[in-house]
């Protein structure tokens, strides 16, 4: 389902703004069809809002597997390339492997891991849809993304709440 | 904008707040019954057990090389109870809230610490001297010790010392830390208890002057107990393993001595806490919170284990030396080389796996079951190094004279006098703290009572949350 | 003593945003002062590639001098940034907030510098490349992955590719107030670097995610970095007084005193310079100065440890050495200095609160520790070598040149350049963990008492 327009009401205080919400969920709007915008983090729930589920945990570990296949395969795969022993240590060491191996475990951890935040925060997406700049310097957004039909009911029950301002993109 | 606008107030329905915790002074633990003392029973008879090993230990006496499971059950000993009390202090002065209802039970372990000092004595009779030949070598010819040019009684009497120290400042601190329940049994308990209580308390009333000094107490015995568990694990580990085996120079070695102390003292207070909840009628006041915090310290302290010990391992490793080869060979790939495989499983590998599950440190299951592994692992661990220590020397000159360990020593297994040892001694210990339970409760009456009144639901908005106080 | 205010989030952005969206008086003329003494120390770097090392004071049996052991100093403040950014997070201390991304950005940039050093040192840094990338086939030469020497790209590679992405994923939020407060190409820049950063619930639940998961795997990197930069030493049985199983944990705690006094430095001097006296408060110090108490107190223990087992072996070299470190000059003035500095001096200080509380006492003793600190890597770095071995047949006690005394100083301007570049682009104080810390933090009243507490979120 294509939503076709995001409309925003802005509040000052966030009593309004779960007021807001509150309105929005007894006038029936879908959860996860509308959304609060805040410039600092909130207890989760705060507002009521639909509190998304993600699946980051998964990612650090598809880097480690990656990043360890790496450290193996370039640890080995040079020392057998050129076999010559240095230190008296076997051609494997795999106590120094192991060295190289964990960093780059950790390495991949962290990449994927960095990779996972962007994607489940849902970014890059550099199209704002209705926002206002004022939601960064502590004031509430509300934002609901609905159809052409719905969208009078949206700004109504935004207003009902106490909206400063209501915008639409 | 104000935060405290956005806070509603909450009904207040933790389980802590329905029940009389006065109930809980006078009475004890009600629910444990005969189950407990049948086991309190169990433990004397093992305890005896052990006496009689000690004594059969004593008539067949062949050397050194003997003692070193006894050794290994002293050390182990001192790792569990001597690291519980940490649990006690350390997240305290980090002012986390969590470790309130299990601080008694991880500053208990502090008791131990007496009879093992006691216990150590007939080992000290073991120590080969620090200047043995002197009249063949001279006076300036000595064994490699962190005692240097001190006194022949150098050794033996700093360690009974030390070891008393640490055993009296972990008393001290958990009677501190006991002071205001003993009040409350001498208000609300009746018989011996009470009049026990009234003699402990020493005229407790809760005013603001003796919390004061309570709190400053607690604060001046925890870092003591710290700084002299530290040192405990120096000496304790450099005289009775590192200095019996020529060539073995390991800086390190009271360090992982000292991170599998703080290891097990967390294994042991998950350990407590489960069975506080299993045995003891404590389900309301520990729980989750507890197993989920000590739980990601036991984490911690796991992959601190590997840590410290491959620090070691790569510089012997790359050292190649004909002694740190040979320290290699004795404590990992030579008679203990199964051993070691199987410490190393039971101390990282598994309780790792176990631990790195969100859902596993949640549960109460899932960490006493990583802790209980950690604890058989470690007592291995104590056994792979001091009997490994103990059987490397036969003879003394050779530790006066060579820096390198020119016998390896067979694989030691253990005959059925150690076997008597090795139960009885940790039953000891065990009993002893149960025998002091029977008067102190086993979760701080005060330290809950102090977490109710800084803690309070809320809501905020429209979410429920706690509000935590932080008092200085 | 309540430290707190209550500020609103205009006045945060307002107050934070000071040195990005106007730029004070001082910065320009500082900023140029530090790009000359950044010049002349790329013009030395010139000159030393043209002429060779024969510049510098390494000599026979000396090869690692004072560009190693300024290269252990920066890679020792790196850790300063994790330590705080990480183990703070993971505890929920809340004092944290200010200190974050200053530590962080500490970090990345002292690793960068710290790279230079093992690179000018090579003396033709292009050659490097051999060193560590398999990619000469032709010639079928390949890194040596036994080479304790091959760990260190590896290491330093991931903790500054990981700590650069933890430094970025916290900045995300503040890069979309910037763009929300400028215009122009700046807006542009900051839309495209905020990648669209909205603030929807669930972007904040992924960044507080995000905070614990990166700690969580950024503190083992955090330990093995320093650990893998001492076993450059320690796995060496060649040097007395470096092959000591101790120092990778020596190493890593030394370096955290050493870091965390950095960002006490750094953090006095933002409070000074932008004036943020509403952010970083004297209650950070003293907050600061009890975890630098405690880490100062392990280090000592692990010195110990280190000097008495170097003792202990009672094999002669070694206990020469450590005569010769400790009691003959000028090493024996250098030991006094360093432990005066690193230790006896500003611990017994930090014992009391007036001293915690006091910024300008906390700034001199911070700079105090590094000096020490600075000191304590060159201690075990030279005079091991500068010993008489079996097979070096000649010898010469090592003279730092005036060259080298002068990249070291270019290693501190070129720190402070790149820290006040990025002040200029992004914010020093994270804005969110602020506001953050206005939200999650009230007073509560206790009969008669107000503390402070916070709000702590239910499973």
């Amino acid at each position: 389902m294509a939503a076709s327009n995001s409309v925003l009401g802005l509040y000052d205080t966030p009593n309004a703004g779960a007021d807001a919400m509150d309105g929005l969920k007894s006038a029936g709007f879908e959860l996860g069809t509308f959304d609060v915008l805040t410039g600092t983090p909130y207890p989760e729930g705060a507002f009521g809002e639909y509190v998304p589920q993600h699946r980051l945990f998964r990612f650090p570990f598809f880097g480690a597997m990656v990043g360890i296949t790496l450290a193996i395969l370039f640890t080995a795969g040079t020392q057998l390339a050129y076999p010559v022993i240095t230190g008296g240590k076997p051609i494997l060491a795999v106590f120094a492997m192991l060295i190289i191996a964990y960093e780059l475990t950790m390495l991949g951890a962290v990449v994927a891991t960095v990779v996972g935040i962007i994607f489940e925060s849902r970014l890059p997406n550099l199209n704002l849809g209705a926002y206002d700049t004022r939601i960064t310097e502590g004031y509430i957004g509300v934002v609901v993304e609905c159809e052409d039909d719905r969208l009078e009911e949206a700004r109504g029950v935004l207003q009902t709440a106490g909206a400063l301002e209501i915008k639409t993109a | 904008m104000a935060t405290t606008s956005l806070i509603t107030d909450a009904p207040d329905d933790r389980p802590s707040n329905i029940e009389s915790t006065a109930l809980l002074a006078g009475e004890g633990r009600t629910a444990a019954g005969t189950g407990l003392k049948r086991f309190m029973w169990l433990l004397a008879a093992l305890s005896v057990i052990g006496f009689v090993g000690i004594v059969f230990r004593f008539i067949n006496d062949d050397g050194r090389q003997d003692w070193g499971f006894y050794a290994a059950t002293l050390a182990w000993m001192l790792t569990i109870f001597g690291g519980a009390p940490m649990v006690a202090i350390a997240p305290a002065l980090a002012k986390a809230n969590w470790v309130r209802p299990v601080a008694r039970i991880a500053s208990l372990g502090a008791i131990v610490t007496a009879i093992i000092a006691l216990l150590m004595i007939p080992l000290l009779f073991k120590f080969p001297a620090l200047t043995q030949f002197s009249e063949v070598l001279g006076d300036d010819v000595r064994r490699r010790s962190i005692w240097f040019d001190s006194r022949d009684y150098a050794p033996h009497f700093w360690n009974v010392l030390i070891l008393l120290t640490l055993a009296l400042v972990g008393i001290a601190m958990a009677y501190v830390m006991a002071i205001p329940d003993f009040a409350a049994i001498r208000d609300h308990g009746t018989g011996w208890k009470q009049r026990w209580g009234k003699k402990l308390a020493r005229g407790f009333y809760g005013r603001p002057q003796q919390w004061e000094w309570l709190k400053m107490r607690i604060g001046i015995t925890g870092a003591l107990y710290f700084a002299m568990l530290l040192y405990t694990n120096f000496t304790f580990s450099l005289d009775f393993a590192v200095s019996l085996v020529p060539g073995w120079k390991d800086s390190l070695f009271p360090f992982y001595h000292t991170i599998s102390t703080f290891q097990a003292g967390i294994a042991f207070t998950i350990i407590g806490v489960w069975a506080a909840r299993r045995w003891g009628g404590m389900n309301k006041y520990v729980g989750h919170e507890q197993m989920w915090s000590l739980g990601k310290f036991m984490l911690a302290t796991t992959l601190l284990w590997f840590y410290f010990f491959y620090s070691s391992f790569i510089v012997f490793w790359y050292g190649r030396s004909e002694s740190d080869s040979a320290t290699i060979k004795l404590l990992v790939s030579g008679p203990y080389i199964y051993l070691f495989w199987t410490v190393f499983f039971l101390v990282f590998i598994i309780p790792w796996w176990i631990m790195i599950w969100n859902k596993v440190r949640d549960s109460v299951w899932g960490p006493p079951i990583a802790a209980f592994i950690i604890l058989i692992g470690l007592f291995l661990d104590r056994i792979r190094i001091y009997v490994a220590s103990w059987s490397a020397v036969p003879d003394d000159l050779e530790l006066a004279t060579t820096s390198i360990l020119q016998d390896m020593p067979d694989t030691m297994w253990p005959d059925v006098f150690d076997v008597f040892i090795m139960v009885g001694l940790p039953a000891l210990g065990l009993l002893s703290i149960l025998l002091v339970t029977r008067l102190v409760p086993l979760v701080s009456l005060w330290e809950i009572q102090q977490s109710r009144l800084i803690t309070k639901p809320v809501r905020f908005l429209r979410s429920h949350v706690q509000l935590v106080g932080k008092p200085d | 003593m309540q430290q707190r205010r209550i500020l609103d989030e205009f006045t945060v952005n307002h107050e934070l945003l000071r040195g990005n969206l106007a730029t004070p008086k001082w910065w320009l003329p500082t900023v140029l002062g530090l790009l000359v003494v950044v010049l002349f120390g790329f013009t030395l770097m010139g000159i030393m590639f043209n002429r060779g090392l024969g510049v510098t004071g390494l000599s026979r049996p000396v090869y690692w001098g004072l560009f190693i052991t300024t290269f252990v100093f920066w890679v020792g403040i790196s850790h300063a940034g994790i330590m705080i950014s990480a183990i703070l997070r993971l505890t929920q201390a809340e004092w944290r907030r200010p200190v974050t991304r200053a530590a962080e950005l500490l970090t990345v940039f002292s690793l960068l510098t710290a790279l230079f050093f093992p690179l000018i040192h090579a003396g033709r840094p292009w050659r490097i490349f051999y060193w560590i990338t398999p990619y000469d086939f032709a010639r079928g030469i390949f890194p040596n992955a036994r080479s304790p020497l091959v760990w260190d790209p590896f290491a330093i590679g991931t903790y500054l590719t990981g700590s650069t992405l933890f430094l970025y994923v916290a900045l995300l939020p503040d890069l979309g107030v910037l763009r929300d407060r400028t215009t122009g190409w700046k807006r542009s820049f900051y839309t495209v670097a905020s990648l669209g950063w909205r603030g929807n619930p669930r972007q904040w639940r992924l960044q507080t995610v995000a905070g614990i998961l990166l700690s969580a795997l950024m503190l083992p990197i955090f330990v093995s970095v320093h650990s893998i930069v001492s076993w450059d030493f320690a796995v060496t049985p060649a040097v007395e007084g470096w092959h000591s199983t101790v120092f990778a944990p020596y190493f890593v705690v030394g370096a955290v005193h050493s870091g965390v006094s950095a960002v006490v430095t750094m953090m006095a001097l933002m409070r000074w310079l932008w004036g943020w006296d509403n952010y970083i408060r004297p209650e950070h110090f003293d907050a600061l100065a009890r975890l630098l108490i405690v880490v100062a107190c392990a280090w000592l223990a692990l010195t110990f440890a280190e000097l008495i087992f170097g003792v202990y072996s009672l094999e002669a070299p070694e206990r020469a050495l450590r005569e010769m470190q400790m009691f003959e000059w000028p090493w024996n003035l250098l030991f006094i200095i360093f432990f005066l500095t690193g230790f006896a001096i500003p611990v017994p200080l930090w014992f009391f609160k007036r001293v915690r509380n006091n910024i300008a006492m906390m700034f001199w003793t911070s700079i105090l520790v590094n000096i020490g600190m600075w000191l304590e890597r060159f201690l075990i770095i030279v005079p091991g070598l500068s010993r008489k071995q079996p097979f070096v047949f000649t010898w010469d006690s090592y003279q730092v040149s005036p060259l080298e005394w002068g990249l070291l100083l270019w290693s501190f301007a070129w720190v402070m350049m790149l820290m006040l570049l990025f002040s200029k682009f992004f914010p020093l104080i994270p804005l969110f963990e602020t506001k953050e810390s206005q939200v999650f933090t009230t007073d509560v009243q206790i009969g008669r008492v107000t503390m402070p507490a916070v709000i702590r979120e239910l499973d």
